[in-house]
């Protein structure tokens, strides 16, 4: 976005760390690449030296220690990430929430911005530690059927990736359908 | 670079002049309302009801900012006090200069409800009208939380609080002013017994709460007491006298007893 | 010039006691919930009221006027399930945990309040008083309709003036059948199936939505209504205390409760296995 116009209806807001952990950004235009592509170069490179992939916690700290170091510096990044991975030792998906302020937690689902206000209540019903993929794709469509429904804005469509122990894959997500209000 | 001392009162404090503006919060801000007709005069006050009786108290110290004016302003009125049937008690904290004129409409509008009626306010009705009193002011407020007791049709405690513009509820207890936060916690846990559990009740999700029962007016004052004191060691609006008016079938009992005068 | 002369070359004295409108308000013998209201003596009263009441653009405010809500009501087949939290606060802190927040406006006739306090329980007691007024008159209950317009249009009429209203007007008349208006003090007045309104409606709309039909059972409805305070008071802080739960029927509206959401926190988590964001063991 440049004042009130789309540049691009497609853009894909999230960047695979390694073979298992993916982030997903918003924010300040600009910042938001820089860092992701930044963290995303470190974290290959870390994979290179040590010929071992970091898993999802260690991760998460090095993400957010940068993005710590960052706020204190004379320009800090104004980023919003999700981190998704999964921890092939354990055999345990990870998903966590850091937000500009590099505050981390460590959470079951989560959202930013103005889907934290319509998703997580959504989530907080209808999520269950013990779900499987097929319900996952559901609530996600419940989630954004509600920000079509609600959201003063149409934002063009979203992009689903998914982590699991075969690594990071995309899918395919229709969402031409109109939604309805009550 | 301002000096260190210039005799003038701490920035975010109120002025010496009783022609009180709020201190701007930088130099190069402009002061954006010339007409600031308030101030806070501090103090704390609280009532709790029962079965067959309501308790109102208020401490009695009258504070601009850091000074203290005097130790003897009461902000309990007893309304009406001319009629020997009278159960009605106002507490006012805030500012104490609209509280006076509150409590004053009030007793006006019960007096002639008394003349025009040839009976009584009833508890209700007087609540209902101070709320209609305190929105009458809704563009100018009056900057008072005020809190209203007496007596019900049937003979039960009745406890009304107000906001500033008449928003009005019936509670069984209710703190107000600058020590509200610290004493209805206190009045939570100790008349609605509020987190309290039944000892023995199990653990966890098993405890069983406490049921609230009316309590003796022995009882209640010693909670009132214990409130202000402690009210007065935590805070420094708070302090020199303790004012309590007992509302009971056989009229309205005032007390006083002393606080800290420091 | 000519207002501070006026102001200052005042007789001594006349200002003193009550000023004849006063006394001629305080003699009359009915409360005259009257629309004539004290104004501060300037030329911006709305202004001068904002800084002085309004803790958001200034929380260093002197007065604080109770905010925060969560409501929803919406209509189904079985008629209009309304429901709402029971927390007031004014700033951070909490002024109450038991507001009621469904005014019985009449048997059945439901007003919400949501936003300013005293502005939803003045207001909404001179709708149930202009509602009786009409019955008397026209010998027949107004329609739902009607009564969201007359406090639609007395809103209006004070816009700008800082009223902070978001209610909703549920009733069932046999013209009408369940009737269902949001009016807040812009002066909107929307009829529709379904609103939440205050601090946390978008946590109660996300609950709500995904479920919601016009066909849902009575009990289902009311579960749904209360599960969607629930959300709400679970993620919005400035919504808490009781879950305040009404449905209205043609017979007139039944009350279901004012119930502690500590307890039905606790149940819907650990019986159906919710809001796994909460441990219940520390890990």
């Amino acid at each position: 976005m440049r004042g009130a116009t789309i540049l691009k209806a497609t853009d894909d807001k999230t960047r695979e760390l390694n073979q298992h952990n993916l982030m997903a950004f918003s924010g300040e235009a600009g910042d938001t690449i820089q860092f992701a592509e930044y963290i995303q170069a470190n974290i290959r490179l870390y994979t290179m030296r040590n010929t071992t992939s970091l898993p999802p916690p260690a991760v998460s700290s090095f993400v957010r220690s940068e993005l710590s170091r960052a706020l204190r510096s004379r320009r800090p990044y104004t980023v919003n990430l999700l981190l998704g991975g999964y921890d092939t030792i354990t055999d345990t998906p990870a998903l966590y929430w850091i937000d500009y302020l590099a505050a981390l937690a460590k959470v079951p689902y989560a959202a930013h911005g103005y889907a934290q206000y319509y998703c997580l209540s959504i989530l907080d019903k209808h999520h269950h530690p013990d779900i499987g993929f097929e319900r996952g794709m559901e609530l996600l469509r419940m989630c954004t059927d509600e920000l079509k429904r609600r959201l003063p804005v149409d934002f063009k469509g979203v992009t689903v990736k998914v982590v699991t122990r075969e690594g990071i894959r995309e899918v395919e997500y229709v969402d031409d359908k109109p939604v309805k209000s009550a | 670079m301002a000096a260190i001392f210039t005799g003038a009162p701490p920035n975010s404090g109120p002025g010496y002049s009783f022609t009180q503006t709020p201190a701007p919060t930088s130099a190069s801000e402009p002061r954006q309302h010339a007409f600031y007709p308030y101030t806070d005069n501090g103090g704390s006050t609280l009532g709790i009801s029962s079965s067959n009786f309501t308790i109102l108290a208020g401490d009695t110290r009258s504070t601009s900012g850091y000074n203290i004016n005097t130790r003897y302003a009461p902000k309990l009125f007893h309304i009406d006090s001319a009629d020997p049937s009278s159960r009605l008690v106002l507490s006012v904290v805030g500012f104490a200069a609209d509280g006076e004129a509150l409590a004053e409409r009030l007793d006006t509008v019960v007096k002639m409800y008394r003349y025009q009626h040839g009976k009584t306010i009833s508890v209700g009705a007087a609540a209902q009208r101070l709320s209609h009193v305190l929105y009458g002011k809704r563009f100018f407020p009056y900057y008072v939380h005020a809190i209203l007791g007496g007596l019900d049709e049937e003979g039960k405690g009745a406890l009304y609080s107000y906001d500033p513009v008449g928003s009005y509820e019936r509670e069984q207890c209710r703190a107000a002013g600058a020590a509200a936060s610290l004493i209805m916690p206190f009045l939570d846990n100790q008349v609605n017994y509020k987190n309290q559990y039944v000892a023995g009740s199990g653990v966890g999700h098993e405890l069983q709460q406490r049921d609230p029962r009316p309590l003796e007016r022995k009882e209640v004052e010693e909670l009132v007491r214990d409130a202000f004191t402690s009210a007065v060691e935590r805070h420094i609006e708070v302090g020199d006298g303790l004012q309590m008016m007992v509302i009971t079938k056989e009229g309205v009992e005032e007390v006083y007893r002393e606080l800290k005068k420091d | 010039m000519d207002t501070l002369v006026a102001q200052y070359s005042r007789p001594s004295g006349q200002q003193e006691g009550y000023s004849q409108d006063e006394q001629q308000e305080l003699l009359q013998l009915t409360p005259p919930l009257s629309l004539k209201f004290a104004l501060p003596p300037i030329a911006q009263p709305s202004s001068w009221l904002r800084a002085m009441t309004d803790d958001y653009s200034n929380p260093n405010c002197p007065i604080k006027i109770a905010h925060g809500t969560t409501t929803l009501a919406f209509r189904f087949q079985g008629g209009i399930i309304v429901a709402t939290d029971s927390r007031a606060t004014a700033g951070n802190w909490i002024a109450s945990q038991t507001v009621k927040k469904v005014i019985e406006i009449n048997n059945c006739l439901l007003g919400t309040m949501a936003g300013g306090a005293a502005d939803c329980q003045y207001w909404l007691a001179y709708l149930g008083m202009q509602c009786r007024l009409h019955e008397l008159r026209h010998k027949r209950r107004i329609s739902v309709a009607a009564a969201s317009k007359i406090l639609a249009n007395l809103v209006y009429s004070y816009k700008g003036m800082g009223l902070s209203m978001g209610t909703m007007c549920a009733g069932v008349t046999p013209q009408e059948g369940p009737a269902l208006y949001y009016i807040d003090s812009d002066g909107t007045r929307l009829s529709g199936n379904l609103f939440c309104v205050g601090s946390g409606q978008t946590f109660a709309y996300g609950v709500l939505d995904a479920q919601y039909s016009y066909d849902l059972s009575e009990e289902d409805a009311l579960d749904l209504g209360r599960r969607s305070i629930l959300a709400a008071t679970h993620r919005d802080a400035y919504s808490g205390g009781y879950i305040n739960l009404y449905h209205v029927k043609e017979s007139g509206w039944v009350k279901h409760g004012f119930s502690d959401t500590n307890p039905i926190f606790w149940k819907t988590k650990l019986e159906k296995g919710e809001f796994s964001n909460v441990t219940s063991e520390l890990e």
